[in-house]
């Protein structure tokens, strides 16, 4: 099942001389329980991709499904965007992005209870355990080490089953071990819960772990490639 | 979850501090409620206490609380005698200041009507009323006077044998009952050189008339203590009270209001000018100021939870990424606001209870206010939340994907 599909959507800032086209007629498919790399250099529109796909900006032009189900069209969302989010979409930043004055269960908890999810204490609960940090539950964020941050990060993204998560570039602040272990969560996630995982990444030492990768460069895309052999140093 | 407690929670130490300061200042707005209507309540005391129908002044003047109300004794007789009056009892009403010990006191003399007024309508919380129409004094409490001690006013000792709880004027002096006659002596106290100067002068000129050299004996009257020199004025007395049968006031207010030398007042006509004379300033001031500290304390408040939202800024993006509905962020900072609110209310409550009772002007807190106060704070809090939504409202979700 396609748990995201993005038809020629573009997407332009500014005008006359100071015009960006960030997006250039994208388009993209990923299949649920698909864990797929966006590569590309800086500047080639990769987060203004992940932002257009999270319905955070949406693009100009184009059409965007989640699951079969239209949600933008022309640069225009059919539905209220959190309601949106809230039942497609995970998230998972460079930062972890947790919420500050809550604990690891806590953020956790809060979007399982955004997502109305029945038993939202005790699916957090599931979810740390799952990823790891369960014994860290009731720590908060600025007592979890950078790893442990991104795997309840992870937790929160997946609280309310989304058919798609969007990870932008979630292990740049992480060491190499580190950065894979995440790599493989992300990897394990989408093969053991069925999401489909778009992961932004410079990182191309843990690429083998990807069922797809695209490559963008001045706001196009690439066909998509499969797995590739790990490369060191870069 | 709620969010706001959780947020609370984890930065308990600085809204508790924030709670203190803005529970300090609603603190002071409801202490000058309470002072304005304890101003009031103590204002119409005197009014309400004494029980009666009309009160008659001189002529042309707004009674004695206004300014000073001098009429002759013989008035009382005269209202007496109206159709349809059941009693009539003389009044005085004087401010004076004495100095006992190393303490001043200042009080206002209220003339009871010896004998039909003995103080029975006054609420005594120790002691009895007068007894007796010349050396009894019924105090406040406030004064620091017990049952049994003794007040010197015009060189006589005045027993205290009652008290009363509250019995303020307007202007905080301490109200002192005592018979019309002991008031009119205390008013009309004169040092001992001018009564002596006065008894020469009047033994001078009785030594001058032929009854005099006739009657040598009579030379002893003028130096008996008891006697009022002929060269002063006979002692007034402020104001005139009248109690009426019933179905009868305005038949009797018809008749003394013709009389040339009075004015007629209702009880509730002599509180309004009380309250519009004395008060209306103090209301204006003591208005003006609740009015400031309260749009102080609402600037505070929203400066408050606004940057609590903007130190949220970031956090509030992650929700609304998380598809959190704007319901859910509202509702963080209205319950923020509130619970700010309501920890500072109750904080100033508490002070009150505790320093009420010190102030040195009564601090009555009216049905009125207590259940307006909580009201006031609840509206305040949910307006100055209004800066802190709109910011949540605004925040970008995209930024998140910016850090």
């Amino acid at each position: 099942m396609e748990a995201v599909r993005a038809t020629r959507i573009s997407k332009t800032f500014g005008e006359g001389d100071t015009e960006v086209r960030a997006l250039v007629d994208v388009s993209l498919v990923l299949e649920t329980g698909t864990v797929a790399a966006l590569l590309g250099p800086s500047g080639s529109g990769k987060s203004t991709l992940i932002k257009a796909l999270g319905l955070v900006s949406l693009p100009d032009t184009g059409r965007v499904l989640f699951q079969d189900r239209l949600v933008v069209v022309d640069g225009v969302a059919v539905a209220d965007a959190s309601e949106l989010r809230r039942r497609y979409l995970g998230f998972v930043f460079q930062k972890a992005n947790l919420v500050s004055f809550l604990s690891a269960r806590e953020n956790v908890q809060i979007a399982c209870e955004i997502g109305e999810t029945s038993t939202p204490r005790r699916r957090a609960l599931e979810l740390l355990d799952y990823l790891g940090v369960g014994h860290r539950a009731d720590a908060y964020p600025e007592t979890l080490s950078g790893g442990e941050q991104q795997r309840v990060a992870i937790a929160r993204a997946l609280a309310n089953r989304p058919s798609l998560i969007l990870a932008d570039e979630p292990t740049a602040a992480l060491d190499k071990g580190r950065g894979r272990a995440v790599m493989e969560l992300f990897a394990r996630v989408a093969h053991e819960q069925g999401a489909a995982v778009l992961v932004v990444t410079h990182d191309h030492r843990a690429l083998d772990l990807f069922d797809v990768t695209y490559e963008m460069e001045d706001g196009r895309i690439g066909p998509p490639s499969g797995p590739r052999p790990p490369e060191s140093g870069s | 979850m709620n969010l706001a407690a959780r947020d609370l929670r984890r930065h308990l130490g600085r809204f508790l501090g924030t709670s203190a300061g803005l529970g300090l200042l609603f603190a002071v707005v409801i202490a000058m409620q309470g002072i304005y209507a304890g101003m009031i309540d103590d204002a119409t005391i005197l009014t309400r206490t004494l029980d009666a129908d009309l009160w008659i002044v001189q002529r042309g003047t707004l009674g004695p609380f206004a300014e000073a109300s001098r009429l002759d004794p013989t008035l009382e007789a005269r209202a007496a005698a109206v159709p349809g009056v059941t009693r009539s009892r003389a009044y005085t009403y004087q401010i004076i200041q004495r100095g006992v010990g190393t303490s001043q006191y200042r009080l206002a003399l209220v003339g009871l009507a010896w004998p039909e007024d003995r103080g029975d309508t006054i609420p005594l919380v120790a002691g009895r009323e007068l007894s007796q129409p010349h050396g009894e004094i019924v105090v406040d409490a406030s004064l620091g006077l017990a049952i049994g001690e003794t007040i010197v006013l015009a060189g006589e000792a005045h027993r205290v044998v009652g008290l009363t709880r509250n019995a303020l004027t307007s202007g905080g002096e301490a109200v002192a009952f005592l018979s019309v006659r002991d008031s009119q002596l205390v008013v009309n106290e004169l040092p001992d050189e001018a009564i002596q100067t006065e008894r020469q002068r009047t033994l001078g000129r009785l030594r001058q008339t032929d009854l005099g050299r006739a009657q040598p004996a009579l030379e002893e009257l003028p130096v008996d203590s008891r006697w009022s020199p002929p060269a002063l004025p006979a002692p007034s007395i402020s104001a005139v009270l009248v109690n009426v049968a019933p179905y009868r006031l305005d038949d009797v207010r018809r008749v003394i209001a013709g009389w040339g030398d009075v004015t007629v007042f209702s009880t509730g006509e002599q509180r309004d000018l009380l309250l519009q004379g004395v008060v209306q300033k103090a209301k204006l001031q003591i208005g003006l100021f609740t009015v400031i500290l309260t749009l102080t304390a609402a600037v505070i408040v929203m400066m408050v939870v606004y940057n609590m939202m903007l130190e949220k800024t970031h956090d509030i993006a992650v929700l609304k990424l998380m598809g959190a509905p704007a319901s859910r962020l509202v509702g963080l900072v209205f319950q923020q606001a509130w619970l700010l609110g309501a920890l500072a209310y109750a904080l100033a409550v508490g002070l009150g209870a505790l320093l009420h009772p010190s102030f040195p002007r009564r601090v009555v807190l009216t049905a009125e206010i207590q259940w307006a106060a909580p009201i006031v704070v609840f509206v305040l809090t949910s307006l100055a939340s209004l800066l802190g939504i709109v910011h949540a409202i605004r925040v970008d979700a995209g930024r998140v994907l910016e850090s």
